[in-house]
């Protein structure tokens, strides 16, 4: 039964379908729907059976996300990226959950990464369109050719590495309060490559001298857009996570 | 809502003196102090389509505004001289302003005011203008939060938003891939040190349940002995992650490789950074005084730790034909004096250190690239004697008798050095902490002796005369400012001997180490002296040993390389799992 669960709330090797689904789908909006929903299942499956969840569940999470990150070093396929990372962080999730965590608390934590993860999936679409393929190191110095999609992409990807203010930020600090001490430590481990990895990722896209690309610019609506989503998300953030702190 | 808290519990070993005092409105204003910042940036952003110029005059503004609110902080604070908590009825969001918080607000809107200033025209010519004033100002917000911060997690926050900040803005010239290696080296170190103090955080919460930090120390006072983590004491744990935590900031061994680097940033960052943002480490270190009382094998390491950067920096600072490099390693070194004096229990001296050093460093910044171009117009070379005494028809300069100097060198210092510390009151005896300081302030005039005595001159007395009165009217007047300084910082005198006290080791092994180190100190000197006078260190042919050593500096130990190893092996692993598993 745990198995199952474990296909939404993907640990290492069950995590393999949902990422190969993601791989299949072509839409972006299709695979933004299904990154937000998949874990959402999850959660819902484990409302539903209440199952005991084992200790060493909190291990095989703990390493699940470990792998993940360490993989998503040497990434550069933004949708993949976006994969790889959502494995990562959702992991996580039965940390809270064999600590008891009420379902809308399970709710929001998936919700908290599987939300900046999507609108990554989204960004690999206006990024494709300019550059040809979403793929850092293609083409770089996105900041000085298209300056307001280089600041949402960075946003974006601070915002899913749980750089404060963002939520993921207080939805660590939150889990890491009922962990065990060496859990707390694999989970800062975790949360170091993250931001690691984002930075090789945004390296390879808004830094650097690379080639001229002649591309117009994220349009001001859609700028507008992605900032207020994000404005909203950090709001939502401080007041759900940050307030239960 | 806001609130004062009410604590009538104090006075044990480690509790601040907390009490209740009326907030008023200005209270109120003053409490938004990071605000003004936060708002500046967004100013510039909706400014940044506009000329530049008025992008950084908005900046300039409101950096000035924020130098009055923090001077109307402290001036608050000297009138009413009690530690004041404003919440906003949040759990966490709450700023806290007392001594501490009050000089470091009033010192960092200063220096963050003249780099402002600075930059408007130093960047005028680089792309990214609006985009370096509007992080030049987040940053501002995020340092003040971070001094000012009255809780755990609004600490954490400007704490981890300082490092992705400072990520920025060393790669501000987003076309070097040399800014963006150091940027980068700079951010996973501050990462590093990010992770120890989330998880003190989380322990201190856990603990004590509150995340209010006033409330927190008094918590820590009545109940020091709590839990034990990973086999030791709480506090010992707390210490030793809030050390780890302090030493990445602020760039101690072995976390000191990115620091020399950053100088890859625009100048006006490079004042800002060691001016103000590397000095973090001390100020974290000062507000968490209370948890060290109880940490005291904490503070020999965190001793231990700043001698040895202290050695290195210096080290390596002379060893550098760069002069920005050179002034990166001399802020390592000095980083690593202000934890030595932490390691010693001189809390308030470390902070006192922090902000003179951050004032004589930002203007040595600032003024770099005026003296580079300085130095392509003069080489600065002196004229040797023949041409001094035929040409320029002057007596040739001199030297003193060499056995005289160094009577003075070893002399003249420790009767300063202990007259100054006697005048202020100082226990030598029962300060071990104060004892070590005076021997770096001994070795340290003694240093300043031996270049005047080295200096030829045409009046090598009245050189030396001068110098000696130079060096009293500095060391009076440090003792005398860091005293009074100590008083205001630490005005709970209780606390301060704790403190004192924790860093301490057993009398015997002090005395016998003070011993060792004295006979050591002087056999040096007069060795020194005695090569200097005989000749022998112009001699220019350099021994294998010395050859090894120096190509060891050259390669700056070795550290940066054995990183930049585990990094490449990390992401080869990465690569090749990535290889074999594909899209699962």
């Amino acid at each position: 039964m745990l198995t199952f669960v474990a296909l939404f709330l993907p640990l290492f090797p069950l995590s393999a379908l949902p990422n190969l689904l993601l791989a299949r789908l072509r839409p972006s909006f299709a695979r933004a729907v299904l990154l937000l929903l998949w874990p959402q299942l999850g959660v819902t499956l484990l409302h539903w059976l209440q199952p005991e969840i084992p200790a060493f569940f909190v291990t095989w999470a703990l390493l699940s996300a470990a792998f993940y990150a360490l993989r998503l070093l040497t990434v550069r396929d933004l949708g993949q990226w976006a994969g790889l990372f959502v494995s990562s962080a959702l992991a996580l999730t039965w940390g809270l959950a064999t600590r008891g965590a009420d379902t809308m608390e399970l709710r929001l934590f998936v919700f908290w990464f599987s939300l900046p993860a999507a609108l990554l999936i989204l960004l690999s679409d206006p990024l494709a369109q300019r550059l040809g393929a979403a793929y850092a190191g293609l083409f770089r110095g996105l900041i000085e050719g298209q300056p307001r999609l280089a600041v949402v992409l960075t946003a974006v990807v601070l915002s899913a590495v749980a750089t404060p203010p963002s939520p993921g930020f207080f939805a660590l600090l939150g889990l890491l309060r009922g962990l065990s001490d060496a859990a707390s430590l694999g989970i800062l481990g975790i949360w170091l490559v993250w931001g690691w990895a984002a930075i090789r990722l945004l390296q390879g896209f808004v830094s650097g001298s690379g080639r001229e690309i002649a591309a117009a610019d994220l349009s001001r609506g859609i700028l507008v857009t992605y900032v207020g989503a994000l404005a909203a998300f950090v709001a939502a953030g401080l007041i759900f996570a940050g307030g239960s702190l | 809502m806001s609130h004062g808290i009410t604590c009538g519990i104090p006075t044990s070993r480690s509790a601040p003196a907390i009490e209740a005092r009326e907030i008023d409105q200005v209270d109120r204003l003053i409490a938004l102090l990071p605000a003004v910042p936060l708002l500046s940036a967004i100013i510039v952003f909706l400014l940044s389509a506009g000329p530049r110029h008025r992008v950084a005059r908005a900046s300039i503004v409101f950096s000035a505004l924020t130098l009055m609110l923090a001077a109307a902080a402290l001036v608050l604070y000297l009138h009413d001289p009690q530690p004041m908590l404003v919440s906003f009825g949040t759990r966490w969001g709450s700023i806290y302003l007392d001594p501490l918080s009050c000089i470091m607000a009033l010192a960092v809107s200063g220096i963050s005011l003249v780099v402002h200033v600075y930059s408007a025209r130093y960047m005028a010519e680089e792309s990214g203008y609006a985009r370096f004033y509007l992080l030049l100002d987040l940053m501002a917000s995020a340092i003040l939060l971070m001094v000012t911060a009255g809780d755990l997690i609004t600490l954490l926050v400007a704490w981890h938003l300082i490092g992705v900040l400072l990520y920025f803005l060393l790669d501000h010239d987003t076309a070097r891939s040399a800014a963006q290696r150091y940027a980068f080296w700079t951010f996973f170190t501050y990462r590093l040190g990010d992770l120890p103090l989330i998880l003190a955080a989380v322990l201190l919460h856990h603990a004590y349940n509150t995340l209010s930090l006033p409330l927190l120390f008094v918590r820590i006072a009545s109940a020091p002995d709590m839990h034990s983590v990973f086999g030791l004491p709480l506090l010992t744990t707390v210490g030793l992650l809030i050390a780890l935590a302090a030493f990445a900031r602020s760039a101690q061994f072995p976390f000191h490789t990115w620091l020399p680097y950053t100088m890859e940033g625009p100048t006006p960052v490079s004042a800002l950074m060691h001016a103000g943002i590397v000095n973090a480490g001390g100020f974290l270190i000062n507000r968490f005084a209370p948890v060290f009382v109880y940490a005291g094998g904490v503070l020999h390491l965190v001793f231990a730790v700043g001698l040895v950067t202290a050695m290195l920096g210096s080290v390596l600072m002379l060893t550098q034909n760069d002069i920005k490099k050179a002034l990166g390693y001399s802020t390592m070194g000095q980083m690593g004096f202000m934890f030595v004096e932490c390691g010693v229990g001189a809390f308030s001296l470390a902070i006192y250190h922090l902000i003179a050093h951050g004032l004589f460093k930002g203007t040595l910044f600032l003024g770099a690239n005026g003296a580079i171009g300085n130095a392509r117009k003069h080489d600065g070379v002196p004229h040797d004697d023949v041409y001094t005494f035929v040409v320029e028809r002057r007596p040739i300069a001199s030297r003193l008798p060499w056995v005289v100097a160094a009577i003075i060198t070893v002399v003249v210092p420790v009767a300063v050095l202990g007259m100054s510390h006697w005048l202020v009151g100082g226990n030598l005896v029962g300060q071990q902490g104060a004892v070590i300081l005076l021997f770096f302030g001994w070795v340290t005039g003694a240093q300043l002796l031996f270049a005047t005595y080295r200096l030829r001159a045409e009046s090598p007395w009245r050189v030396m005369s001068l110098i000696i009165l130079s060096l009293v009217v500095v060391v009076v007047g440090y003792t005398v400012i860091e005293h009074t300084f100590s008083l205001f910082l630490y005005p709970d005198r209780s606390l301060s001997r704790h403190i004192y006290a924790a860093a301490s080791i057993p009398l015997t092994i002090f005395e016998i180490l003070v011993a060792i180190l004295t006979v050591a100190i002087v056999l040096g000197w007069l060795a020194a002296y005695y090569t200097s006078a005989s000749g022998r260190m112009d001699d220019k042919r350099p021994s294998a040993l010395r050859l090894a050593f120096y190509s060891l500096i050259s390669r700056e130990f070795y550290v940066a390389d054995l990183y930049a190893w585990l990094a490449q092996a990390i992401l080869g692993l990465s690569q090749r799992l990535n290889g074999w598993l594909r899209w699962a």
